[in-house]
């Protein structure tokens, strides 16, 4: 498992939807900040790599420091399932984006979730911790 | 590393621009605009200003094309260690500026300007420019010559010319210095030495080596000059070979000088014309100096100077040089990896311009998070500098990343982002928006990110010691933040905001406004929507439609008068908050607002009424309110609430502050256009003697006066009054004659308006409570809804008269008072029934027919008549008998009052002439007086009579003639419901003239309403009280019909006493008795009978036949056809032989043939074959024996 990770889903208009910090190290309060500000600045990255391919997975797409930005786009363009992580687990990284992208679709499938708002489902949760304990 | 490196840089001169003196802030920089005009200078320009001294080493200057580049440097900097190896970096000019009129001392001018070059050695040409000098110190000056120059005061353009001339001089006498070093380098071969080279003691190995990289040093040298000098073919020749001798000798740094200033001569040469060949070729070139810079670090000299920030300059000029958005994804590599370099660098400073630079170039690229993150960073290091100035550039440059952030001071806003706007207006108007572009509204919000950048601003604004910024950061941080916010942390933001507040001036205004949440809210007067949307559904149908009608509802406001506008505000945080004042903001500054002060408690919402006076006619907005809180002014818009609450419900805003205050949910509403009126008049009302409700019991009349007063500062002109509200019929008059004749009201005019009531009936519902009650005094108000209202319509004179253009058909707005009429109404006298009673006197047989009372009598001559029972008794005209007709009414007074009762029956003028009383004027009968004391029973008897038609004629049955008349006996059916309605109209005639009023104390009366029950009763019987029989018979004497002919039909003859004439028409035994029956047709056809006359006895024998007869007759008295012509009458004489005497009667009969349909309907016969069998009343005669 990663020691550093920090996964972010960013809805259409920029918002984060859903922010999870799932790496192992012990949290710090400025090092979370510090993620937040990693992932917010690589949107500017993701937005022009998005239109370039018709990847869903945009692999490594940012990094500051030892701190690499991974970014998986869903079909619409709109939300944006980011990972910060410090390890170079391309195939687990790849594995644990198309769960989450699942995932978030159920939790679009249910008619009383708003899309574009907060998720704020604990089995959502649950199960995203589950998958990066598993994947990364 | 130097701030804004391009791979132009090489070629710019580096000029210090120093103040000399004081100069102010102001002027210096606007001198040094000036300056910055002319930092490309033409070489065809100076060529005036140089001469050849010897022959120039730049063979190949460009003199139509090239020029000379300068670089200003405000302040001057300090030598760089790596001057040498970059010629650029060398301060090679001087400019001093001086402002004549703060330093008058041209002398010591000088002696400061020598004693601030000296401090650049390096310096080639050093001139002082002095604006703005004095006469005096122009003499003075022109003698002084040398480095001063004066810029004799003129005009801005006169002054530009003058400092262009100067440059051009300048920069002349640069080019013949950089030829002279030039020249002198060539030959001796400068030592040239870097950082990077060891200063320790050189083994002989390292000086051989050092000796031959000298050659190659030198070239990359002279290239350098060439390039300041604007001949980049000479530039490209020296470093062409310098690259070649530093590759020979490995030195791998000069190299990558060397190869810097080549591909810099390139882009000179090319004048700035990119191809991409070019592009390629400087891609190509500047990767090998980026290696080459990589490849010179020394492990050794590591801790100590590392050409690091080399390649990282490199890295970013390449990087600014491609810096398009096509190319966006090589420039983000470039910038990544030059981000990368900043751990390894060792100087903070060159980090701060590192990062400074990647935060431009990414701002360049349009990568604006990109830019907010890296500047933000830059914000980082200033901070971790302790001093103010790095606070404020740290302050200042997180300021440039709010708007990355979304964290923006709302001053910075407002021209930005119109879409914004007109989303929010958009949003007040619709109601309902599209969840689409309600999030637009909470774009980008990433709240942990702009919690911490609103902190480290609230931290550098503190710091900096700006009061204003750190009030601002700490309101927009508590305002939107709270929810994430511990108690603890929103305290200290309270504190921070209150300590900044001190250092603030009193009345500050700051463009961010903290707490408390503000929302205008429904007036509770529109309740029913409100009322509609508490309902147990999740969905009620009205809901929606209701909320775009309030939304769309315009008021309008009057000029002077006070108005109100409920707020509510939400203190979600865990401190007392106290606003100091808040009032309505007005932008159109025509309303005078009130302040008021409020205490919101820990987590608590409140509402408030904020009130105002229009001063001037127009429109007002009222966008929202300004708070004076925490020591600072600040506006809050209703909008932006507004917006906030919409993104709570769609979860996009962590919470409602209203709703987390607990405040039940009121509807909260955007201030609707508001237009101005002038002043209009104000009437108030004021009901004369209490306002409170007025007790009535039913059927009560009541006299009200109701007295308006003009409370406004115009006079009333027009007024209307109406009713409205239940039980309208209750009001019997208004006078609003009196309204009228008193306008125009004056201001402060008052007018007293009487309004006539009657009590209502008495609602069920009330009267079974008063009953359970036990006693009927139970003072129960009814329902204010029943209460009738009265609306009184009125408005000012006509504005503008003197300008008709402007009021071309605008009618002035008016206004309405409500007056409610509070009326309780109690029971009072309950009616129990109604039944009529009639009674038939037999007639005597007199000589005269008997004569019927008119009601011509008068009724004073009534009224001296000694008994007034005796009226009641009359005779019937059209059946000759008396009769006697009442409808007794028992009434009841369950009331603890004492009622008395009045009959009276109220004859109207009639235009039609078949009415009895027809010739008649109005006229009321008073009958006397019943008194019903409290819970006791009366029964109260009026006198029907009057009400006789002359005539039994088709009138009444109108309808059912024409029915017969299209097709006679069709329907019976029809016709019987024809009759009824004609009854009926009928009934409700007669009535209606019968008025029961009773009177209760002195000021107590009004009238029982009673009808229903009158019908009820006489609903039966009514053609018995309406109509008159076809048929009239009487019997006379003949003798006295003879005496006194014609005087039966006078209808004027004088009132004479019945009786007295009945007791002339006595009959003796014995005797032959003349008689006659005289019969009248009371209709208006002509009716074929046969009639016939019995006489019975006492004990009701027939006496005139059989074999036991006591009276003997001559004439015919059965079977005796006759034909009476239309309204005439006949007689039929006779005579009778009484043989006993004693009391006979006499009653005619006829049997009528042919009968028409309005006998029949008259006889209420079933079918049309049964005989219609009239008969007329009896006839008393009293046989007296001849004894």
């Amino acid at each position: 498992m990663a020691t550093t990770a920090c996964f972010v889903i960013v809805s259409r208009n920029d918002i984060p939807i859903y922010e999870a910090e799932v790496g192992s190290a012990a949290k710090r309060e400025d090092a979370a900040q510090l993620h937040q500000f990693i992932l917010h600045a690589a949107l500017d990255i993701v937005q022009d790599l998005a239109w370039t391919t018709s990847a869903m997975y945009l692999k490594a797409i940012d990094r500051f420091n030892d701190l690499v930005v991974s970014v998986y786009v869903t079909a619409d363009i709109h939300t944006r399932l980011m990972l910060l992580h410090d390890s170079r687990n391309d195939d687990g990284i790849k594995s644990f984006f198309q769960e989450v992208h699942e995932l978030y679709i159920k939790t679009l499938l249910n008619p009383l979730y708003l899309p574009g708002s907060r998720i704020t489902s604990s089995h959502f949760d649950t199960k995203v911790r589950a998958l990066a304990r598993k994947y990364l | 590393m130097e701030p804004d490196v391009s791979i132009e840089t090489s070629s710019m001169i580096r000029v210090a621009v120093l103040p000399i003196g004081h100069v102010p802030p102001v002027l210096l920089r606007d001198y040094h605009s000036m300056l910055l005009r002319h930092q490309t200078i033409p070489l065809s320009a100076i060529s005036s200003f140089y001469t050849e001294h010897q022959k120039s080493p730049f063979s190949n200057q460009p003199w139509d094309s090239g020029s000379l580049r300068f670089k200003f440097i405000l302040g001057g900097a300090p030598p760089s260690p790596w001057e040498d190896f970059q010629s650029n970096r060398k301060t090679l000019a001087v400019i001093g500026i001086c402002h004549c009129p703060s330093s008058p001392d041209l002398d010591s001018v000088i002696d400061q300007f020598d004693s601030a070059r000296r401090a650049y050695a390096s310096a080639l040409v050093d001139r002082c420019f002095a604006f703005c000098p004095g006469d005096s110190q122009l003499e003075d000056g022109s003698k002084k010559g040398g480095n001063l120059m004066l810029f004799p005061p003129a005009d801005r353009a006169t002054q530009e010319f003058h400092l262009q001339t100067m440059m051009q001089d300048i920069a002349a006498s640069l080019l013949m210095e950089f030829e002279k070093w030039v020249l002198k380098a060539e030959p001796a071969g400068t030592i040239v030495k870097t950082p990077l080279d060891s200063q320790a003691t050189l083994n002989s190995e390292e000086v051989i080596k050092a000796k031959k990289r000298r050659l190659g040093r030198a070239q990359k040298t002279m290239g350098d000059y060439c390039l300041l000098a604007g001949s980049p073919v000479d530039a490209n020749a020296h470093y062409t070979t310098a690259l070649e001798l530093a590759r020979l000798t490995g030195d791998f740094f000069w190299y990558a000088g060397a190869l810097e200033g080549n591909v810099c001569a390139l882009l000179i040469d090319r004048m700035g014309e990119k191809d991409s060949a070019v592009e390629d070729e400087v891609r190509f070139r500047y990767n090998s100096v980026i290696s080459h810079y990589r490849k010179s670090f020394i492990q050794e000299h590591a801790q100590r100077v590392s050409p690091l920030t080399f390649e990282l300059e490199a890295t970013l000029k390449m990087a600014r040089f491609l810096c398009r958005r096509e190319l966006a994804k090589e420039v983000v590599g470039y910038l990544t990896s030059a981000a990368d370099g900043a751990k390894s660098l060792i100087d903070a400073s060159d980090r701060l311009v590192l990062y400074v630079e990647i935060a431009r170039l990414y701002g360049t690229l349009g990568y604006q998070r990109k830019a907010a993150f890296f500047s933000r960073a830059v914000a980082q290091l200033y901070l971790q500098q302790d001093n103010r100035l790095a606070a404020i550039s740290a302050m200042q440059v997180l300021a440039m990343t709010t708007r990355a952030y979304r964290v923006q001071s709302r001053a910075s806003i407002t021209e930005d982002s119109p879409s914004k706007k007109e989303i929010g207006s958009s949003l007040a108007e619709g109601g309902k928006m599209l969840h689409q572009s309600v999030v637009s509204l909470f774009e980008s919000q990433w709240s942990t990110l702009q919690m911490v950048v609103l902190r480290e601003i609230l931290l550098s604004a503190v710091r900096a010691g700006d009061p204003l910024a750190a009030w601002g950061a700490a309101a927009r941080l508590l305002r939107s933040y709270y929810p994430l916010i511990t108690p603890a942390g929103q305290n200290g933001l309270a504190s921070a905001l209150s300590n900044s507040a001190d250092r603030l001036p009193s009345g500050t205004r700051c463009a961010d406004p903290a707490l408390p949440f503000i929302s205008a809210i429904q007036q509770e007067k529109t309740g029913g929507a409100g009322a509609a949307n508490t309902g147990p559904f999740i969905y009620t149908p009205f809901s929606k439609g209701d909320a775009n009608t309030n939304t769309k509802q315009e008021l309008i406001w009057i000029v002077g008068e006070p108005v109100q506008i409920l707020v509510e505000l939400a203190n979600p945080c865990g401190f007392d908050l106290r606003v100091d004042s808040i009032y309505l903001s007005v932008p159109s500054g025509n309303f005078d607002a009130f302040p008021v002060t409020v205490n919101l408690p820990p987590n608590s919402s409140k509402v408030v009424t904020l009130s105002g006076i229009p001063t001037s006619v127009g429109t007002v907005t009222i966008p929202g309110c300004t708070v004076h809180c925490f020591g600072v002014i600040t506006e809050h818009v209703f909008k932006d609430v507004d917006n906030l609450l919409l993104g709570a419900t769609q979860g996009l805003v962590l919470s409602d502050p209203f709703r987390c205050c607990g405040s039940a949910r009121l509807k909260n509403i955007s201030v609707p256009n508001i237009s101005v009126v002038p002043p209009l008049p104000l009437l108030v009302s004021r009901v004369v003697g209490g306002d409170g409700a007025i007790i009535l019991h039913e059927g009560e009349i009541h006299d009200l006066w109701i007295s308006l007063a003009n409370a406004g500062t115009v006079p009333v002109e027009q007024a209307h009054v109406s009713l409205s509200g239940k039980n309208q019929d209750s009001v019997i008059s208004i006078a609003s004659e009196i309204l009228n004749s008193a306008l125009p009201l004056r201001p402060g005019a008052e007018v007293t308006l009487p309004v006539t009531l009657r009590a209502w009936r008495h609602v069920l519902a009330d009267a079974d409570t008063a009953g359970r009650s036990g006693s009927g005094s139970t003072v129960r108000h009814s329902k204010d809804g029943s209460n009738p209202t009265l609306l009184i319509h009125y408005a000012g004179p006509l504005t503008n008269i003197g300008d008709p253009a402007t009021n071309k058909s605008d009618v002035p707005p008016g206004r309405r008072l409500v007056v409610p009429l509070q009326i309780c109404v109690l029971p009072g006298l309950s009616f129990v029934k109604a039944r009529l009673l009639s009674m038939e006197i037999p007639a005597q047989v007199g000589g005269n027919l008997p004569k019927p009372v008119h009601i011509e009598d008068s009724p004073t001559e009534a009224l001296s008549s000694p008994t007034k029972m005796d009226r009641l008794v009359k005779i019937d005209p059209f059946r000759g008998s008396w009769g006697l007709r009442f409808l007794e009414l028992e009434l009841s007074n369950p009331t603890d009052v004492v009622f008395e009762i009045t009959v009276s029956v109220q004859l109207e003028n009639s235009s039609h002439d078949h009415r009895l009383s027809g010739d008649r004027d109005a006229a009321e009968y008073g009958y006397p007086k019943t008194r019903i004391d409290r819970d006791c029973s009366a029964r109260v008897l009026i006198p029907l009579e009057h009400f006789k038609l002359p005539v039994l004629d088709d009138s009444f049955f109108v309808k059912d003639n024409q029915a017969d008349g299209a097709n006679s006996g069709r329907n019976s059916s029809f016709s019987e419901r024809n009759t009824k309605a004609e009854l009926n109209a009928s009934i409700k005639n007669l009535i209606s003239k019968i008025k029961v009023r009773w009177q209760s104390g002195r000021n107590s009366s009004g009238e029982l309403n009673i009808k229903d029950a009158i019908q009820a009763a006489l609903q039966t019987s009514v053609m018995d009280v309406l109509l008159p029989d076809p048929l009239t018979f009487c019997f006379r004497l003949s003798r006295y019909a003879l005496e006194e002919p014609e005087n039966s039909s006078s209808h004027n003859s004088p009132n004479v006493q019945v009786h007295s004439d009945a007791a002339k028409g006595s009959v003796l035994a014995h005797e032959m008795t003349p008689m006659e029956v005289v019969v009248r047709n009371n209709t208006k056809e002509k009716i074929k009978m046969s009639l016939s006359i019995t006489c019975r006895d006492v004990a009701g024998e027939n006496c005139v036949e059989g074999t036991k007869a006591t009276v003997l007759c001559s004439g015919v008295l059965s079977g005796i056809t006759v034909e009476v012509p239309s309204l005439q009458e006949i007689k039929h004489s006779f005579s009778l032989y009484f043989l006993v005497p004693g009391e006979y009667t006499l009653v005619a009969a006829s049997v009528i043939d042919d009968a028409n349909d309005i006998l029949r309907a008259r006889a209420r016969t079933k079918s049309s074959d049964e005989p219609i069998f009239c008969r007329g009343p009896p006839y008393h005669v009293r046989v007296v024996g001849t004894a």
